[in-house]
Parts: C-alpha cells; sequence; structure tokens
C-alpha cells in the first residue's frame, strides 16, 4: 500500500485503519484483474482466463474453454454407427484411430461380434502408432513452449512418417476414419508393414535424439520441475485419465487392467511418476512411445494369420464382386448403405 | 482379495442398504445400472465412494438425457463410477420430470462434477442445487435454450439452402 498520511498502522497487529474507519480485509483488497487471452494453447478454440492478480501471484483464475462444442451427440443421433466413424476423427485429431477403434469396440460390443485375432493386433498397432504420434505432439510441442524448437523438428518428421503409415492403410491421413465396424476394409499390404518396420527401426534412433536435448537440459527441468504438480488424491478426484494421472503417481492403465483388443497378449511396462508435474507428465509420456514401440514390435512379429474382418454381413460392406455378382452381397450392400 | 467385488456382490450391498430408495438394478453388457430416485442419489453415490469393500473412488461421467415420450420422467442423470482397486464400473441412474428439472450436485463428493454439471446444465437445462458456479460452459451465455433437448432440430430449419434431396435424407 503506498504511502498515504490517511492510513495508519497499528503496529504488531494487522490492523489498517484508514480515515478512522477500521479495514476489513476485503475493504484492503488490491487484486488486479487480467484478461489472459483469448489463446489457441492445443486444438482448435480459444482459450480465455479472467486472473485475479496478487502482484503476480494468481488468486483465482475465470476459464472460458472455448465455444468449441460441435454437437457430436446431435450429429450421431441421427446417423447410421458406421457415418458416426468420422466424428470421432475429431474428438482429437492427434490420434485419430484410437477414437475410431474405440468407436468400432463400443458397436461391436453392442451388436456382440467376436473380431478374429488378426484384426485386434492390427489394430494395437495402428493404436499404439497413434498413441506414439499423439505423444510426439504433447512432448515435443511442451519443449517448444519452454523455449526448444530444434528437438520439435527432430520428432515431428517421424510424425510425418506415421501418417505415412495411416495414409498407406486407409488413404487419410490426419481424420483417418480407419478401418470397419467389424475389422479392416483391407488387410496391411507389404507397403504398410515395411513401413512400420522401418518406423520400429528408425525411431528409436530420433527418440534418443531427442531425449539427449531436452530430458535433462538445464533450462527445460526449471521449467517444468515442480510446475502444475497434482497429488494422486487431487487427480482421482478431479478425473484425471491417462499419462495425467499416471503421472501424479497412480499405477492405472486400462490396456492392463481392463484389456480389450488382446493388450493382454503383450509384454510392456506401465511408467509411473511421483509428482505429478509438468516434468513427470513429460517423462511419462517418453517413456509410453518406448513402450508403444515394444508393443508395435511384438505385434508385427506374432501377428497371427486370419481374416481382417468378422463375419457381420449386416455391419461390414461386402467386396464390391460380391455386389455385383452375388445376390446376397447385394442385398447387404443395399441394407447398409441405403436402408436407414 | 477373498471377497470378490462382483455385480452381484455390489446388487446385494446396495439393496440392503437402500431397500426403499432403489426402483432397480439391471445388468447391460456386464454393468450394473442402478436405478434410483434424485432424493436419494446423492447418498447413494457418497455411500458407494466410501465404502470400505466397493470404494468407487472414481467419476468417470456424468451427463444428461431426454426422453421426451417418458411422460412425468422425461429427464435422466447418468453417473459412471469407477472403482479403481476392484477394477469395476458402474452406472447410476436418475429420472426426473423436464418441468422441475433440479438435481443436487455432488461437487462436494467428486470435485471433477463441477465441470461435468456446468456441461449438462448448458446442454439439458438440469439445474444442480448446490453447485459453485453454475455457468454454461460451452455456449455462449446468451444462447437461450438448451441444444441437446430432444425438440431442437439437428440443423436450423429456417435455412433454405440445404435440400434434403442432395443429401440423401
Amino acid at each position: 500500500m503506498a504511502e498515504n498520511k490517511n492510513i495508519e498502522k497499528i503496529s504488531g497487529n494487522n490492523k489498517v485503519i484508514i480515515n478512522g474507519q477500521l479495514q476489513t480485509d476485503a475493504d484492503l483488497s488490491q487484486y488486479n484483474y487480467l484478461n489472459l487471452g483469448p489463446t489457441h494453447p492445443a486444438t482448435h478454440g480459444i482459450f480465455q482466463n479472467v486472473l485475479k492478480m496478487d502482484g503476480e501471484v494468481i488468486i483465482e483464475a475465470q476459464p472460458t474453454i472455448g465455444y468449441i462444442h460441435r454437437a457430436f451427440e446431435k450429429l450421431a443421433e441421427h446417423r447410421p454407427f458406421y457415418q458416426v466413424t468420422p466424428i470421432t476423427d475429431r474428438m482429437n485429431y492427434c490420434s485419430s484411430p484410437i477414437n475410431n477403434i474405440g468407436w468400432y469396440l463400443t458397436v461391436e460390443k453392442l451388436i456382440g461380434v467376436e473380431m478374429p485375432k488378426r484384426v485386434d493386433y492390427m489394430r494395437v498397432v495402428i493404436m499404439e502408432l497413434a498413441r506414439i504420434a499423439d505423444h510426439i505432439v504433447c512432448n515435443s510441442v511442451i519443449a517448444v513452449d519452454t523455449g526448444a524448437l530444434t528437438g520439435f523438428l527432430y520428432v515431428f518428421q517421424w510424425r510425418e512418417k506415421i501418417y505415412e503409415i495411416y495414409e498407406e492403410i486407409c488413404g487419410a491421413r490426419l481424420t483417418t476414419n480407419i478401418g470397419r465396424i467389424g475389422g479392416f476394409e483391407r488387410d496391411f499390404t507389404p507397403a504398410v508393414i515395411d513401413r512400420i518396420n522401418d518406423l520400429v527401426k528408425h525411431l528409436p534412433k530420433a527418440l534418443k535424439e531427442f531425449e539427449k536435448m531436452v530430458m535433462r537440459n538445464r533450462i527445460f527441468m526449471d521449467r517444468t520441475i515442480k510446475v502444475g504438480g497434482i497429488s494422486a488424491e487431487r487427480a482421482l478426484a478431479y478425473g484425471f485419465t491417462g499419462p495425467n494421472l499416471r503421472a501424479a503417481g497412480v499405477d492405472y492403465d486400462v490396456r492392463v487392467m481392463t484389456p480389450y483388443c488382446s493388450y493382454e497378449d503383450f509384454a510392456f511396462d506401465i511408467p509411473v511418476g511421483t509428482q505429478g508435474d509438468t516434468y513427470d507428465r513429460f517423462c511419462v509420456r517418453e517413456e509410453e512411445m518406448w513402450q508403444s514401440l515394444r508393443i508395435i514390435e511384438q505385434a508385427m512379429k506374432n501377428m497371427p494369420d486370419g481374416n481382417y474382418f468378422a463375419d457381420v454381413p449386416e455391419f461390414y460392406l461386402p467386396p464390391k464382386e460380391d455386389v455385383y455378382n452375388t445376390m446376397e452381397g447385394l442385398i447387404w450392400h443395399f441394407k447398409i448403405v441405403m436402408v436407414k | 482379495m477373498d471377497n470378490k467385488v462382483d455385480n452381484a456382490l455390489i446388487e446385494s450391498l446396495v439393496q440392503e442398504q437402500f431397500p426403499d430408495a432403489i426402483r432397480g438394478i439391471e445388468e447391460h453388457y456386464g454393468m450394473l445400472d442402478i436405478i434410483t430416485r434424485r432424493e436419494n442419489s446423492v447418498e447413494i453415490l457418497q455411500w458407494l465412494k466410501e465404502h470400505s469393500l466397493l470404494q468407487f473412488n472414481f467419476l468417470t461421467s456424468l451427463c444428461g438425457m431426454h426422453f421426451p415420450d417418458n411422460a412425468g420422467e422425461e429427464l435422466s442423470v447418468v453417473y459412471h463410477l469407477h472403482s479403481f482397486s476392484n477394477n469395476v464400473r458402474i452406472r447410476v441412474h436418475i429420472f426426473f420430470p423436464i418441468n422441475d428439472p433440479v438435481v443436487r450436485s455432488i461437487t462436494h463428493i467428486w470435485p471433477a462434477a463441477n465441470w461435468m454439471e456446468r456441461e449438462t446444465f448448458d446442454f439439458f437445462g438440469i439445474k444442480f442445487t448446490g453447485h459453485p458456479d453454475l455457468r454454461t460452459i460451452l455456449n455462449m451465455d446468451n444462447l437461450g435454450y438448451h441444444p441437446l433437448l430432444k425438440q431442437y432440430p439437428l440443423e436450423d430449419g429456417t435455412r433454405t439452402d440445404k435440400e434434403d434431396k442432395y443429401f440423401g435424407r
């Protein structure tokens, strides 16, 4: 408080008197309000914070998380199952395939159909590729945000390679719509297998380089350790999931606790943090990429023979030659595409 | 653990604790679904969280639903709970009339419910009493309606540039 002759402080006691009036805490508040943003921190849509500041310390923040609702629920009310898949792409476009496959697993559970083992393994490969692509974005961008652009460029070309694998599998790169309810529209081609093996062989070098640049970097550590720390109890109370929850020290991974898609067949470790701060979250994601590579390697090595789709003619489009040459194929095609 | 927590055990424990509050218990695709009344929902959720064996410590999801044909019970709130220690998930359902869309908040049990309840308020108009800050979250403040209620069409009915026949409808 600035020098003011009308203000008299009673020493040894926090009472303040201004113009003969005893002041309450509310009267004395010297808070500033600062409008931070709107900014674009990660996904599309704006993020605005109205901050209540005491000097440089934030006392309260009132976030507006962005007017980004795209009415997925409303859209899904009006669509057949297979037309919902492209909507799931948009839920997290850094890892669209995981959302696509999550949707397929839901529908397949609903219609009660068992997938061939080969489909499970192919899906695991794609999901783990997507996990790597997503973690590459998270981890390289936190490095950019803390002042290191180079590492970002090192690993981003590998995200590009993963997109090339998606492209080879399904024709799309970002919003993938990968696979179908009931399996895949086609098997992995030799080109896909080559690209995946190439990635598993060469990504570790880039990842090591990236870790060498960032992980023990003094500036990076100063800017992330003890920043944004969350305790395990708080993380659970606030509904954290995934790597953020594990970084807070909760050893929960749904792939292990409730294995889906044959995850029980693979050996992998679950990294867990201790502090729950930004650095722990970074390290958990970093280690998860290594574990994802392990899973992909195992899945590619042990890829079972068999069909790449299940026998669900009500949902899985018949091959084109069947549509043109068999009555049954034509009927199923008609029922899937024309009848709603 | 010798006392393995499965759906049958949860069902019997809940029935025993709340004999009058349970309207029905169903099981769909292996997940237990407890249907109760809004007068009892908070106590049941709190009990499920604090029960020494069940320990449903995690609120996975909370959302609204609208069944316009379900006269007198048009609106619903669903709570998805997850017990990490037992690795069991359950659902708790409540139904209530659309002209009295008031439910007690559970933000004091799980802070995670804060934003979820705001979203449910925003999109279904369900008011949560006891919520510390019940404002819209994803729609603008002055939207004036709750867009996920079934009476609102997918598209703006006044538009003339979108003819159904071009969209296969």
